[in-house]
């Protein structure tokens, strides 16, 4: 078990590491990360299988006991979302390496391969972290990564965006060390299972303080509404491969440490008032303003925004079945949005550009991306058969169930956010690609068909491909999918079972 | 960069690159003796005998220093992350003592390069004890005696530090590769431009005034 655990950690930075060292040979470079994060994801895979039936996989770093070392943890939850993680980072990766084949993109290869698996690590040690200071670490070094991520390629535009996004990730990052100096000094121990066993005798008032504190932190990553702002307005301008990780795993990663702080350390304060409400909000203002954009990217950016609200809205419940749907959600949406960045990729790659006041026909241009477009954005609003509806049933079965005011006012909130989302997607769908294309689009694409970046695009377009396959094949593993969002969230919501694990049998 | 300096003057003068202007030193405290690796050329102002005399017998003592921090980190103060500092501190002395020629010309290698050694040896650290079934980061103590030494306790732990110590070098150095060395080289770079500029303008004068058959020059013309 410690070694399956520490794989997802240590794997990753070597890769770095060898990849900083071979930056003269871009060919080894790229067998380096694939490999990598090949090997990443059968760790993960077999960490899920390991856990799939709520067992909860610890590893104690240099055999240090619990409270005092670093411990690794891994739950289903994590274990699923490691393994959804894993798939979408190596299949990313394999399109900007098609892309650099091609020599479609203006990235330094140089300087991507080693950060990537840099943030690699971080996002796996954010996931597997059992102790709330090696959570900020991980938090950190995934940040790093991406401050040096965006800012690829610079344009006045990233520049200027990449501002915004370091300064308010360094802003939530001084938040997140003050609320762990604070859990700190109540309880003497950063240790997450310790920690939510020394938070009982805490007084109330100071842990609901604490409990606010965090949701502001891991808010502001997950760029929950209204602290949301800084979102739509940098993702959209980094280069596609970089915009796709960000928007499928950076802001999922916020909402998993949303949910294990919640559920493990807070999970005596009721916050779910105060969830329900951001989660409500989230949704509609995040949709409303992805009605008005008029650039695919920023499209998507609002509607990436809106969805976090359905995990929240899964969390606030608190029940089994919410906790289970926000599960589903989770691995869901990573996979969707990712998809969708890519797409927006190679529809600039076709055109030149996202802004909808200057595209149409793209189906006549390739009818492959119209294909690969349609299934995401389907699934995005929660069309049957695919995994967006199967995510949403399990979401809005769980709020049925729970009843109250806050459950089916999240209810209205999500359904009339879905009809929203269809909305949007058709106005992109209308605009974008019916109608005849642009002769020098038609032109573009024959240059781009025929050159000598054709194989560069095959591979883009197949990865792209592979993607919206991970989705569909989301929707059709739905049963098993649903079984371990069970249990997950069962394990989510029994921290007895969490602290058990991580401290023995001895904990009181 | 200063700007006292006269215009036209090279900008580097000691023995290794024998002064061609006739003057006296640029300064009275520019060192005509060498005291550095490469021909001097400070990151700040000019040359100054103080501070690179006193670069040259600190650098030595600062990286001993800084090597036994690291080794002696395990149970005392220090350790891979306050040994790199330390030795970080010494190469950025050089730098400002020196420019960026003496900070390249005392680095082993790339500060890439440190980082990426750094990174494997700390992550091989890690990882090895899982090979036989340890957890990771386990460490490993080997006590023996030495001569000299006496009796010597060694841990395993100390390539993990090793390796922290490679990465902060590394990061230390590569952020004044970037933020200092690089915009010394640019504004290097605009100042030839410059001086290039001027000389070009005043043979076209000369060139002129030759054209206009010599006429004699009207007073505050002749460029000083």
């Amino acid at each position: 078990m410690n070694a399956l655990l520490a794989v997802p950690l240590l794997v990753p930075l070597c890769g770095a590491a060898v990849t900083l060292l071979l930056r003269r040979t871009p060919r080894s470079q790229r067998i380096t990360g694939t490999t990598t994060l090949s090997v990443v994801v059968v760790a993960a895979a077999l960490l899920l299988w390991h856990t799939r039936d709520g067992t909860i996989a610890t590893a104690q770093a240099g055999a240090w006991e619990a409270p005092l070392g670093i411990t690794l943890v891994a739950d289903p939850t994590s274990a699923l979302l490691l393994l959804v993680s894993s798939v979408v980072l190596l299949i990313v990766l394999l399109y900007a390496i098609g892309q650099d084949i091609g020599g479609l993109s203006r990235a330094t290869p140089q300087v991507f391969h080693p950060v990537y698996l840099v943030l690699t690590a971080g996002v796996n040690l954010s996931f597997l972290a059992g102790d709330l200071f090696n959570l900020f670490v991980g938090f950190e070094v995934m940040l790093t990564a991406s401050y040096a991520l965006i800012t690829q390629a610079p344009t006045r535009a990233r520049v200027r965006a990449s501002m915004i996004y370091t300064t308010v990730s360094l802003t939530s990052s001084i938040l997140f060390l003050t609320g762990i100096a604070l859990v700190y000094a109540l309880t003497g121990t950063v240790n997450l299972a310790d920690v939510s066993d020394k938070l009982d005798a805490a007084p109330p008032a100071l842990r609901m303080v604490l409990a606010l504190l965090f949701l502001v932190v891991f808010g502001i990553k997950a760029a929950v509404v209204p602290m949301h702002f800084w979102l739509p307005d940098s993702y959209p301008v980094a280069l596609t491969r970089i915009s796709a990780i960000f928007a499928a795993l950076l802001t999922k990663v916020a909402v998993y440490a949303v949910i294990r702080t919640q559920t493990l350390l807070f999970a005596r304060d009721d916050t779910s008032a105060v969830l329900a409400v951001i989660a409500v909000v989230t949704m509609i203002v995040g949709i409303l303003g992805a009605l008005v954009q008029s650039d695919i990217n920023r499209i998507m950016s609002f509607a990436l925004v809106s969805h976090i609200g359905f995990m929240l809205f899964g969390l606030a419940l608190g029940t089994v079945a919410g906790l289970a749907g926000a599960v589903v959600y989770l691995v869901h949406h990573i996979v969707v949005q990712a998809t969708l960045f890519l797409v927006n990729g190679l529809i600039r790659q076709y055109v030149g550009h996202t802004s909808l006041t200057d595209i149409r026909g793209l189906t006549a241009v390739s009818p492959a991306l119209a294909v690969f477009f349609f299934l995401p954005a389907l699934s995005l609003a929660g069309l049957p058969p695919l995994s967006g509806f199967v995510a949403k049933v399990a979401l809005f079965q769980a709020g049925v169930d729970a009843g109250g005011l806050l459950a089916w006012a999240g209810l209205a909130a999500g359904v009339l956010t879905s009809l929203l989302t269809l909305i949007a997607i058709f106005r992109v769908w209308t605009r974008a690609f019916w109608g005849t294309p642009r002769p020098d689009v038609l032109e573009a694409r024959e240059q781009l068909r025929s050159g000598a970046n054709r194989g560069g695009l095959r591979i883009m377009t197949a990865t792209t491909g592979a993607m919206v396959a991970v989705g569909v094949a989301v929707a059709l593993a739905a049963g098993p999918l649903t079984e371990v969002g069970f249990t997950a969230a069962e394990g989510l919501l029994d921290g007895r079972a969490y602290v058990t694990a991580v401290l023995g049998e001895g904990a009181r | 960069m200063s700007t006292d300096r006269p215009e036209g003057r090279p900008l580097v003068a000691g023995p290794g690159t024998p002064d061609e202007s006739s003057g006296p030193p640029e300064s009275w405290e520019a060192p005509r003796e060498r005291w550095l690796s490469t021909v001097v050329r400070p990151a700040f102002g000019p040359r100054s005998v103080l501070l690179e005399v006193v670069t040259r017998l600190l650098v030595p003592a600062i990286l001993l220093f800084s090597v036994f921090l690291l080794v002696s980190g395990h149970n005392r103060p220090g350790g891979g992350f306050a040994g790199g500092l330390v030795a970080s501190m010494a190469y950025v002395l050089r730098y400002v003592a020196g420019g960026r020629h003496e900070l390249l010309a005392g680095l082993p290698m790339r500060p890439n390069g440190l980082l990426a050694i750094g990174t494997l040896l700390g992550c091989v650290t890690a990882g090895l004890p899982l090979l036989v079934g340890r957890p990771v980061f386990d460490s490993v103590k080997w006590e023996f005696t030495l001569p000299l030494f006496g009796e010597v306790k060694l841990l395993s732990a100390l390539f993990f530090e090793t390796g922290v110590y490679l990465i902060v070098v590394g990061l230390v150095l590569s952020v004044v590769a970037a933020l200092g060395a690089r915009m010394e080289a640019e504004e290097e770079e605009a100042r030839i431009e410059e001086r290039e500029r001027a000389s070009l303008l005043r043979r076209r004068r000369a060139a002129a005034r030759a054209a206009a058959s010599a006429p004699p020059p009207a007073a505050g013309e002749e460029p000083s």
